[in-house]
């Protein structure tokens, strides 16, 4: 019982980083990233480049290596995001159809990326040095890991953080304020095009997080940022896209739900539950769970 | 030298011409009505001058600093740079954000490093220029009254640092005595060197209260009272 509600646990709060990142670009700047996928990956990449760096330099564990490597995830999905951003979103962002015209542009750079990968660090699964070290908790009959406990513990870290800045500072009020209004944000003086790029920096980096700490049990290969991105694009619109609570809400639903089908069913009927769970939310709520949280008139 | 100069300024969406070749000079310290029916053309001069139309042409000069030119794109592009040089718009259909409180509504006005720093002060001068405001700050600006929510987009426009302040249709859709005690609010405000346009097709809700009325009819200016309209003799009312 314990490991089922640890591992629901775990797979909510890194399917969440995912989801808040692609439910925040939809909000704010009208895109729906189905790049994310490879902003996560180019995230496992590169904390496999910082691995590898210092292991040739002869340090295999330590803080500098745990720290370094979530760090470094983060970097490199932020570093990406902002590379589908000067791509997909600057160009396109003025332009007749951007919700339409940016869609195909990630999912352009979505596949062409995947391909990018396999060219350059081939088709096998690179691991990743552990970042929580290997021991593990016994409670009762079952038990918990460091990197799974760890795992729960960053991501809600990271995302209280990210809510709370959100909430206090004046560049977070900028983007509630694009989510919310873009014509009133224009008139206010917040930029579309600078915050934007914020934006989808800082998913980058809630992706990347994501990624390093999934690469402990599932590696990074260039397809890694698959399952990801379904997940994430499934949660998201359960969720209610642009709405927090609704989206943390609907990934300890779809967390739970894909530990439960995994232990009693099969791991193969993940995406059919998935897929379910998504379309009877939207049947009954179109505007996902975040629509019953907040009632407010357009 | 004048707040605002337009020469020869043309703006409209896609294949459609709103403003044609229209002049207009605002000095500082005048509170300007620009009046008109609908379709003639208030709400896209003032888009035009922070350049939110879909196109446009022609000089306008702000504060000796041109920020129109020949546009045919990026609708909203130098928008923020326009706003944040101090031009502030309270556009009609308030766009407001709906998920905010009334506070932080309020606050995401002032955008300049100098108005964020004087926020709060800020706050309490547009409380006091509406004073319904201040027992709302932490309602969800979602759930208010079609007048409160006017007076959260003027008051929003108000927490700037602004030098010309451009109020959009400041009466429409509201009951006319709420829209009566906004626009006096509105014309009560010392605005000092600075300057303020008053879009209003509510003609009397003006009269006696600005420095100057301007008439818009298909695009153009056409009619430019250096008075208030109350002091115009009845004749030129049309009266024969």
């Amino acid at each position: 019982m314990i490991e089922l509600i640890i591992s629901a646990a775990v797979l909510a709060s890194m399917y969440g980083l995912v989801a808040i990142g692609i439910s925040f670009t939809w909000a704010s700047i009208g895109m729906l990233n189905l790049a994310q996928g490879f902003i996560f990956t180019a995230g496992g990449y590169a904390a496999y480049l910082y691995a590898q760096t210092l292991t040739n330099m002869g340090i295999t564990d330590g803080p500098v290596m745990s720290i370094g490597l979530l760090v470094s995830g983060m970097v490199g999905s932020a570093i990406a995001g902002l590379f589908v951003g000067s791509i997909a979103f600057l160009p396109l962002q003025d332009r007749a159809n951007f919700r339409t015209r940016g869609l195909i542009a990630t999912l352009a750079i979505s596949l062409i990326g995947t391909q990018l990968w396999l060219i350059f660090f081939g088709p096998q699964s690179k691991p990743l040095p552990p970042i929580f070290g290997t021991g593990r908790i016994e409670i009762g009959s079952g038990g918990v890991s460091y990197s799974q406990l760890g795992a729960i513990v960053i991501a809600t870290l990271m995302l209280t953080a990210v809510i709370m800045w959100m909430r206090s500072s004046r560049a977070g009020l900028q983007m509630r304020a694009m989510m919310m209004n873009p014509l009133g944000a224009a008139v206010v003086g917040v930029s579309v095009r600078v915050t934007g790029m914020r934006v989808l920096a800082i998913s980058g980096a809630l992706t990347g997080l994501a990624s390093v700490m999934l690469a402990q049990t599932f590696f990074v290969s260039p397809t890694s940022g698959v399952q990801p991105l379904t997940v994430g694009l499934i949660i998201s619109l359960a969720g209610g896209l642009g709405s927090i609570p609704g989206t943390v809400i609907a990934a300890a639903i779809v967390g739970l739900a894909e530990a439960l089908t995994a232990r009693y069913l099969a791991q193969s009927l993940v995406p059919f539950v998935l897929f379910g769970i998504v379309v009877l939310i939207l049947v009954f709520r179109p505007r996902g769970l975040g629509g019953l949280l907040e009632d407010v008139r357009e | 030298m004048s707040i605002l100069q337009l020469t020869g300024v043309s703006a409209g969406y896609g294949p459609m011409r709103v403003l044609h070749d229209l002049d207009l000079t605002i000095e500082p310290g005048e509170r300007v009505g620009l009046v008109g029916l609908n379709g003639h053309g208030k709400t896209t001069l003032l888009s035009t001058i922070v350049g939110l139309t879909g196109w446009q042409d022609g000089s306008i000069v702000f504060e000796g600093k041109e920020i129109g030119g020949r546009r045919t794109h990026g609708v909203g592009r130098k928008t923020p740079a326009i706003v944040r040089s101090g031009i502030a718009l309270a556009p009609q259909g308030d766009a407001i954000f709906p998920g905010l409180s009334v506070k932080d509504n309020l606050d995401s006005g002032a955008y300049t490093s100098s108005s964020w720093r004087s926020r709060k002060r800020r706050r309490d001068s547009v409380i006091s220029v509406f004073p319904p405001l201040g027992k709302l700050l932490k309602q969800t600006a979602g759930t208010l009254s079609g007048g409160e929510r006017r007076m959260v987009s003027v008051g929003r426009a108000l927490m700037s640092d602004s030098t010309l302040y451009l109020v959009d249709e400041p009466s429409l859709g509201l009951a006319p005595k709420i829209s009566m005690g906004l626009v006096a609010a509105l014309c009560d405000i010392d605005i000092g060197e600075g300057a303020m346009i008053i879009a209003e097709q509510n003609l009397p809700l003006l009269e006696g209260r600005v420095d100057r009325m301007l008439g818009m009819h298909a695009g153009e200016i056409k009619l430019d009272v250096g008075e208030a309209l109350g002091d115009v003799p009845p004749a030129a009312g049309g009266m024969h």
